[in-house]
């Protein structure tokens, strides 16, 4: 403990290059406690998915849909308590490039069906009431600056919508109780849809809850079971697995961002490294003098991995606070549609600054072994 | 020059762990640029791939891809009727009406199901993809329940094996041949018969029309002809633009992607060799002052130390390419946004990508390397000589 201040005392013998060797391992934390929030927002809808949830889609695959018969017959299955549908619209606000998601709803099961999905009461009442009302997530609100009662017209994007404009006006402003829905979205009333569709009648898929988790497998198996070879054949999964399954078509995200950020870690790695070894150079005769006091080559190699640890994990903390500042969902405004929420948690921000220590012990480790291997004779005899 | 640069480099050398680790610091940026590069690039290398500039894509104007388009039946001798429309060795016009769907199959790595898009073609489609040449057993059947799959689809999809029955759509159809495209996006994707994939999916239209022009050249007064025809209400585009298109969503994202990674990591980078080249000069002070006091310019100096930084630079940015390089080739898949299936693609690293890596990595020593450089030039003769 009484070498602290030795160890502060080296880190400020130059301070340009501690500052420089703290931003760059700050950066490296930066970018590494981002990557990782990326992955955490896609496992956290996964992990926020109800268990009472089942997805029901037809089985060639989901952009094609069932009749809306499809729905009483599996309110009729036993073991379910409770059915909503919703098709995607997909419909084009402005410009192509404007994307969210728009889903035609069953208001009234659907809200009952996603508690997720926070409305006031009066909110609630005025969407119920006006067919051609909507309700947006208060993140997508905001993306567009969108006030309660406001007109906002969607065209629609796929044929089977006709091609007529369609105009909504927002009756809610609705927040994400969890990860399970994103408060990017817009939801509608599906019969206004419908009235205007060929064919009509048309769900794209149907949300079911099951009484008892447990039974959810039979559940399933019974749903599917019904319309077997008929010409609409369904695909019954939990919430979690259906969920998965978007993330796992963003291709290999685990793979990409992880060796992104081991790229990030050893290419830090090697500042850290260098400057440390410089460190230790500069002072060969500082060190060899040390020695000839007395000091142990092991305290001598502590003091090298203590000015290692002390540089990385200043560093660190600054990147992992910065990160936790910077990236989160509402100071970005990303998200929505098929990337979920992400923002960098508390977690996060502890692993990144664990791997800063990893960061600054490892590139300390050779430097400080050279200073404890030291020959006091010969570094004395150099003139540095 | 020659002695100052012989100098910079042999100086470089005799400090060749400190260099070294520098010239690692940048490799690794430069790898990864190199690599997030090579995603994007393959990405868009497989779409631009399946457009030919012999070929015009129809689509129902307002369109912007296949799955959101409709081209009715009538339509179709309209549109062969067309002078422009090259003819085969027949007499029969070569277009092609086409079907993209998407069904769902099991991937091969972990089993969960992921889309893959079905593409439903006329007998002409395989005259008019002229890139597309079979590597195992021969062209579907039309009339036939019969379905041709792309190479890149046969690996990441199970049961596309040449010879298995594939089930979708209340069928069973047998896989009689696997197809190449030249890496195109064609290659992600199974091909049947149109006319049996529209009562299979409930269509009761096309998507969209290929049609092989008699001549590249031959497309503006296709496109006239078409728009001045009441009953086509649908829009000609050349089959590589529309394709060049298609990329742009996703393409954009992963090259967004890339430069936040890459400008992020390069600071850090930029940093290490700020340090390396600021404890340079630290060291060689008293060399710096006999070479001032010898007559060099401060110029000379700050260009001789500027130049030690991009040297060291590029040895990294050469590292950096090698170390990327066998990412070359391999093969992946990300989804496309527009059809909202996966799409097989190659990391694709082009002899311009490498060069785009090592002038990176000379910007990335230049930045590291003016400071110091400036600093060097700046030391008092008289006070750098008497240092020891």
């Amino acid at each position: 403990m009484k070498f602290i201040g030795l160890i502060f005392k080296s880190a400020r013998r130059s301070k340009r290059r501690t500052a420089l060797t703290m931003i760059s391992v700050a950066l490296a934390v930066f970018l590494f406690a981002a990557l990782r929030s990326v992955l955490d927002g896609f496992a956290a809808v996964s992990a926020a998915s109800s268990a009472q949830r089942l997805v029901t889609i037809r089985s060639t695959s989901m952009i094609f849909s069932m009749p809306t018969s499809h729905t009483e017959a599996i309110r009729s299955t036993a073991g379910v308590t409770d059915v909503t549908w919703a098709n995607w619209f997909g419909g084009i606000y402005k410009d192509p490039k404007n994307f969210f998601g728009q889903f035609a709803v069953d208001p009234e099961s659907y809200l009952r069906m996603y508690p997720e999905v926070i409305l006031t009461p009066e909110e609630k009442e005025a969407f119920l009431a006006d067919r051609t009302g909507c309700i947006v997530g208060d993140g997508l609100a905001k993306k567009y600056g969108w006030q309660l009662g406001d007109r906002v017209v969607l065209q629609p994007g796929i044929p089977v919508y006709g091609s007529l404009d369609y105009p909504f006006t927002i009756r809610g402003i609705y927040k994400a109780g969890s990860s399970a829905v994103d408060n990017q979205s817009m939801l509608f009333h599906w019969k206004y849809a419908d009235e205007r569709s060929s064919p009509q009648g048309q769900v794209g898929w149907v949300v079911t809850r099951v009484a008892d988790p447990e039974q959810a497998t039979q559940v399933i198996a019974a749903i599917d079971q019904r319309f077997a070879n008929s010409p609409y054949e369904t695909k019954t999964e939990t919430e979690q697995a259906f969920s998965a399954q978007f993330a796992s078509m963003l291709g290999n995200l685990n793979l990409l961002l992880g060796s992104v950020a081991l790229a990030v870690v050893l290419s830090t790695l090697f500042v850290a490294g260098n400057t440390m070894a410089m460190s230790v150079r500069e002072r060969t005769t500082e060190i060899a003098v040390m020695r000839t006091l007395g000091f142990r080559a092991l305290t001598i190699f502590l003091l090298v991995v203590g000015e290692g640890l002390l540089v990385a994990v200043v560093g660190g903390a600054m990147g992992a606070a910065l990160a936790r500042v910077v990236v989160n969902a509402e100071f970005l405004g990303l998200a929505g549609g098929f990337i979920p929420l992400f923002g960098v948690n508390n977690w996060n921000v502890v692993v990144g600054i664990g791997l800063s220590v990893l960061i600054g012990v490892l590139a300390a480790v050779i430097p400080a072994t050279m200073a404890s291997r030291l020959r006091i004779v010969d570094a004395l005899r150099r003139v540095a | 020059m020659g002695l100052i640069s012989n100098y910079n480099l042999r100086s470089m050398i005799v400090r060749k762990s400190t260099a070294a680790m520098t010239a690692m610091g940048i490799a690794m940026v430069v790898a990864v640029f190199i690599m997030t590069m090579a995603i994007a690039q393959g990405f868009r290398g497989a779409l631009v791939a399946s457009g030919s500039n012999d070929n015009a894509i129809l689509l129902r104007k307002g369109a912007t891809s296949e799955t959101v388009s409709a081209v009715l039946r009538p339509q179709l001798p309209l549109i062969e009727a067309h002078p422009q429309v090259a003819r085969g060795d027949d007499g029969k016009p070569l277009a092609s009406p086409e079907l993209v769907v998407i069904i769902s199959l099991p991937r091969v790595s972990d089993g969960h199901p992921a889309n893959v898009p079905l593409r439903g073609v006329g007998p002409r489609a395989f005259a008019i993809r002229d890139t597309l040449k079979f590597v195992e057993g021969r062209r579907l059947t039309p009339g036939m329940r019969e379905i041709n799959v792309g190479k890149a689809a046969v690996g990441r999809f199970q049961g596309l094996a040449l010879g298995s029955d594939v089930r979708f759509a209340n069928a069973t159809w047998k896989v009689v041949g696997v197809f190449t495209a030249d890496d195109a996006s064609f290659e992600s994707e199974v091909w049947g018969d149109v006319d049996l994939m529209m009562p299979a999916f409930q269509r009761d239209g096309y998507q969209s029309v290929t049609v092989k022009l008699v001549d590249p050249s031959a497309f503006d007064s296709f496109q006239a002809a078409v728009a001045t025809d009441p009953r086509l209400d649908l829009k000609p585009e050349r089959e590589r633009e529309y394709y060049e298109g298609q990329s742009a969503t996703t393409g954009t994202l992963i090259r967004v992607f890339a430069t936040f990674v890459t400008a992020i990591l390069s600071i850090g980078a930029v940093f290490g060799a700020m340090n390396t080249m600021y404890a340079a000069v630290a060291y060689r002070t008293r060399e710096i002052g006999t070479l001032r006091a010898l007559g060099f310019s401060r110029v000379r100096i700050v260009t001789a130390f500027l130049a030690e930084s991009v040297a060291l630079a590029i040895v990294g940015g050469v590292i950096g390419c090698v170390i990327a390089l066998p990412v070359h080739g391999l093969s992946t898949g990300a989804m496309n946004m527009t059809s909202f299936s996966e799409l097989a693609f190659k990391f694709r690293i082009t002899p311009g990508l490498l060069l785009g890596g090592l002038i990176f990595s000379a910007l990335m020593g230049a930045a590291g390397g003016l400071l110091p450089a400036i600093r060097a030039a700046r030391i008092p003769v008289a006070r750098a000589l008497r240092e020891i």
